[in-house]
């Protein structure tokens, strides 16, 4: 927890700074807390204890500004600090955009840091023995042998808590706390198939609470995933359906996201500059920022000046409803301001050609298979970008040719290659299976007519 | 260069406390263990729409410790270096040993001193306003270049590192890495297209690095090119053969290779290359190295971050593999001498194998004679990020440009393609190694589990066969 003399030091800076030369500043303390528990074929491997604490200071000095960090907190020290900041800030350019947000804008109830509920207070019950237990409690090494068609190489199996603590000041008034929990486990495993190829798979989970975490089924998901590439063949190049699991179908909505910020917009590398209230992106296709769900990863109040967050479309029906725009390029650009970024998308579940909103209805990856029939699903990515310039992207990826709804086999290095917008017109579905623990709710995704190399 | 003293002064320690803070961190009865204590400062200035007008310094301090108990390792590291912080440290990653089996001997090793990147200025001693008129120099310069430049963005950034080492065979190990980089983008429109390109110099040098050469050369860089960036298409995909050109093709060794060589892979038993040491795994002529001695090189340094000297490793020797890339674990491991790999972001990670300068050395074809040789291929000469799965040996990585090459000649410019792989294939496929090893000096960063400076480097090549994404 951040200490009441934590808190004083960040008021400190803010007071000592205005005292010596700044307009305005902001101060935002970090502190960190995490252990982790490492096992190597189900031995222990490795521990590991963190705690961090740093300040990041940003001084607003004659229509300059500048951004500092320390993790020395001590009170002389921070005095010189601050002194060398203002001076260095001075030198700098002078850009009459560089202010504090309008203190209308800024967040009012977040006094605890625990007001979204992601904080689990049975986080300072546990000790190393628990945690071991955790660990341990990931590992199936000692339970598998193999089997005909491949034989175990090696596991490892990580367990790790941390609490983490944010809180911000300005010199306007403005004051909030985030705090929160969270557990992670993660298991890889790496298994030789007969034919002596090696093949390794991953899984992790992870959550705010406890309670919420289940490390039971990490090594067995991680293993599918190493054992599933046994028999890989090449599939020939060609346009296919593809479908793309919800673990990974965030990759292919980032670069939308990266295109939707107004610095990218401002400095015209921007595949979506002129898209507000367009629309870009099929009908049906709708984006939220659910940004203040309690309990939910990603959610928080207010984002890193200190704004508040809200809960909005950010494309709608396929029309763009908003950008990412901050302050500075708020008065930069003479557009409104919104919030820096993105906190916790989510992409409500869609059917090319079926009206969902008036039912609940699942749209699973077992639903998405059948409906497409036939095509390739996308299990993982390989490497690739995106141009943000053109949204044209190219990605190496993973996984498994499909049959009337059924999977047939993996395929071996392969990868696509297309138009992020173009890609996204062709959407024929978004799930609505979302993982639990993920920060960016996408489920499964479909797309047609797809370029394939091989 | 600074005597052991200043740095005892800098972190406010004797070397008696250095002997307490490790015997608790061994009271366990672990075999090994080291302290990291490590100053950073930063700084950055950013030119974006004509004004220098953000910028900035940080500070990092602290040290790490670090618990050897056979292969099983502790961590703990504290912000500050009082004595009760650093003896708390200590016990908490002395832990490890507790009911854990199994010993190992860890050896002292026998360091030669190099002095890779004596700083002529250095960056601690200057302010934001020595470096301003460069920033705007080399923004007009850019602009002068090319009618069709919208924007110019230029980056700043340096540290100074300041690094003590001691640990449990009684090494003390000193020294102070400045690292100085720039880089610049630029926007460019015609017709309604928009192109951006990027150019980037790193070193571990002092502020000297900061210069009308250095301004040049990034001018002459994020412009080269930009007419075949317009004209660029995408190819049709599929299989055919590759010509990497000389420098930054590198990255393609460091993912694709270089990852597999790392010995923390190869002890687990993950590596594609664990069970394959003194076997010819490429053709005979090849050889790739890891190289930290490379004077002012990015990737370099005097000693690795567990106080082991630098030198330059053959992996591949004539197509044999001959050495991991060795930290002071898997060195004990294996029973070999640790080969200055163990490397580390700061002190709140421990070390873990990691590549400094990879590169091929060169060979004796002549790079005209290379592409005359292709009937039907693509040659590449500008990448980005790539990827690599260590088992399978797959990898990825992303062309930003280059051409297609029909009947030995160069011809229709390509871009945003990727390429991908085997590894171990890609090396037993390779047909000709060109005679111009160039190292690429850009703000390369791999980041296996922790962020490091790399550099890569690689002479024109030829590879049989690997798939190129691209229309159908």
């Amino acid at each position: 927890m951040i200490t009441v003399n934590e808190t004083d030091i960040a008021r400190f800076c803010i007071e000592y700074a205005t005292a010596h030369g700044a307009d305005a500043a902001r101060v935002s303390l970090n502190k960190s807390v995490m252990d982790g528990y490492t096992l190597l074929n189900g031995e222990l491997d490795k521990v590991t204890h963190s705690a961090d604490r740093s300040i990041y200071l940003y001084l607003y000095v004659d229509g300059r500004y500048g951004t500092f960090s320390t993790n020395r907190l001590e009170k002389d020290e921070l005095e010189s600090f601050i002194m060398k900041a203002i001076e260095m800030v001075r030198m700098l350019g002078e850009d009459e955009c560089r202010c504090l947000p309008d203190p209308e804008r800024t967040e009012k109830n977040a006094k605890t840091g625990r007001e979204l509920d992601l904080y689990d207070e049975s986080y300072e019950n546990n000790n190393a023995q628990t945690r071991l237990e955790k660990a341990k409690s990931i590992s199936i090494f000692s339970k598998t042998k193999g089997c005909d068609s491949y034989s175990l190489i090696s596991e490892e199996c990580e367990y790790s808590e941390s609490v983490d603590n944010n809180y911000v000041v300005d010199s306007q008034g403005f004051e909030g706390r985030h705090t929160e929990t969270m557990y992670y486990c993660f298991a890889e495993i790496t298994i030789k198939a007969a034919d002596g190829n090696k093949y390794s798979g991953f899984w992790w989970e992870a959550a705010q609470k406890e309670q919420d975490l289940d490390c039971s089924k990490c090594a067995v998901k991680a293993l599918g995933k190493a054992a599933g590439q046994i028999g890989q063949k090449k599939r020939r190049s060609g346009n296919y359906k593809m479908v793309v699991e919800n673990n990974v179908a965030s990759r292919l909505l980032s670069p939308i996201v990266s295109a939707l910020n107004a610095s990218a917009i401002q400095q015209k590398v921007s595949f979506l500059e002129d898209s507000l209230d367009k629309k870009v992106f099929p009908e049906g296709m709708t984006l939220m920022d659910l940004a203040r769900t309690p309990g939910k990863s990603g959610s928080r109040l207010f984002d890193t000046e200190g704004v508040a967050t809200k809960d909005c479309a950010i494309i709608k029906n396929g029309a763009v409803r908003q950008y990412f725009v901050n302050t500075y390029l708020s008065k930069k650009m003479g557009i409104a301001p919104t919030v820096e970024d993105l906190s916790r998308p989510v992409l409500m579940p869609y059917i090319q050609g079926e009206d969902l909103s008036a039912e609940e209805k699942e749209v699973s990856l077992q639903t998405v298979l059948h409906k497409c029939a036939n095509g390739i699903l996308v299990t993982g990515f390989n490497g690739g970008n995106c141009n943000p310039s053109t949204g044209d992207f190219s990605f190496g990826i993973e996984g498994f040719a499909f049959s009337k709804g059924k999977i047939t086999h993996p395929v071996r290095e392969m990868l696509i290659t297309g138009n992020i917008v173009d890609l996204w017109n062709n959407l024929l579905a978004a799930g609505n299976d979302y993982r639990p623990s993920a920060r960016w709710q996408i489920g499964t995704l479909a797309f047609q007519n797809v370029s394939f190399s091989a | 260069m600074n005597t052991d003293r200043y740095y005892l002064d800098l972190f406010k320690v004797s070397r008696t406390q250095l002997e307490q803070v490790v015997a608790t961190a061994l009271s366990h009865g672990s075999d090994y263990a080291d302290l990291y204590f490590e100053h950073t400062t930063f700084f950055n200035l950013l030119l974006k729409d004509g004004v220098v007008s953000s910028g900035g310094f940080h500070t990092d301090y602290g040290v790490g410790i670090r618990v050897l108990k056979g292969e099983k390792t502790g961590y703990a590291y504290s912000e500050n270096t009082e004595m009760a912080d650093m003896i708390k440290a200590a016990q908490a990653a002395s832990a490890i040993a507790l009911g854990t089996e199994g010993n190992r001997t860890y050896c002292p090793v026998e360091n030669t001193r190099h002095d890779l990147y004596p700083m002529e200025r250095n960056w601690r001693d200057y302010g934001a306003d020595a470096f301003l008129p460069f920033l705007k120099d080399l923004e007009k310069e850019i602009f002068s270049r090319d009618s069709r430049i919208v924007k110019v963005v230029v980056r700043l950034s340096d540290s100074v590192t300041d690094l003590m080492m001691f640990n449990s065979l009684g090494e003390l190990t000193c020294e102070t890495r400045p690292l100085g980089s720039v880089s610049v983008s630029a926007v460019f429109v015609q017709d309604g297209k928009t192109e951006n390109k990027n150019a980037s110099r790193s070193f571990r040098m002092g502020a000297e690095l900061i210069g009308p050469a250095l301004l040049k050369e990034l001018a002459d860089d994020v412009v080269r090119g930009i007419d075949a960036r317009f004209e660029a298409r995408r190819p049709k995909g599929g299989q055919m053969s590759v010509v990497m050109g000389a420098g930054a093709s590198g990255i393609l060794l460091h993912e694709a290779m270089g990852h597999a060589f790392e010995a923390d892979f190869n002890r687990k038993g993950q590596s594609i290359f664990s069970d394959k040491m003194g076997q010819q795994i490429c053709p005979k002529g090849v050889n790739v190295v890891d190289d930290g001695t490379v004077a002012f090189n990015r990737g370099s340094g005097n000693y690795d971050d567990e106080g082991v000297a630098a030198e330059k490793t053959y992996m591949v020797k004539d197509g044999v593999l001959t050495s991991y890339l060795h930290d002071r674990i898997s060195a004990s491991w294996y029973g070999v001498k640790p080969t200055g790999n163990g490397r580390r972001e700061n002190f709140r990670y421990n070390p873990i194998p990691r590549m400094r300068a990879t590169y091929m050395e060169s060979g004796n074809a002549d790079p005209k004679d290379i592409i005359a040789d292709v009937k039907q291929g693509i040659y590449v000469d500008e990448f980005s990020n790539g990827q690599v799965k260590i088992g399978e040996g797959d990898f990825t990585f992303f062309v930003k440009s280059g051409y297609l090459i029909e009947d030995g000649r160069l011809t229709m410019p390509v871009k945003d393609i990727n390429i991908i792989g085997n590894g171990p294939q890609a090396l037993a496929d390779i047909l000709a190694v060109g005679n111009d090893l160039k190292i690429d000096n850009g703000t390369w960063t791999c980041g296996k589990e922790q962020s490091v400076a790399v550099s890569c480097g690689m002479p024109t090549i030829m590879v049989r066969s690997l798939t190129v994404g691209g229309e159908q």
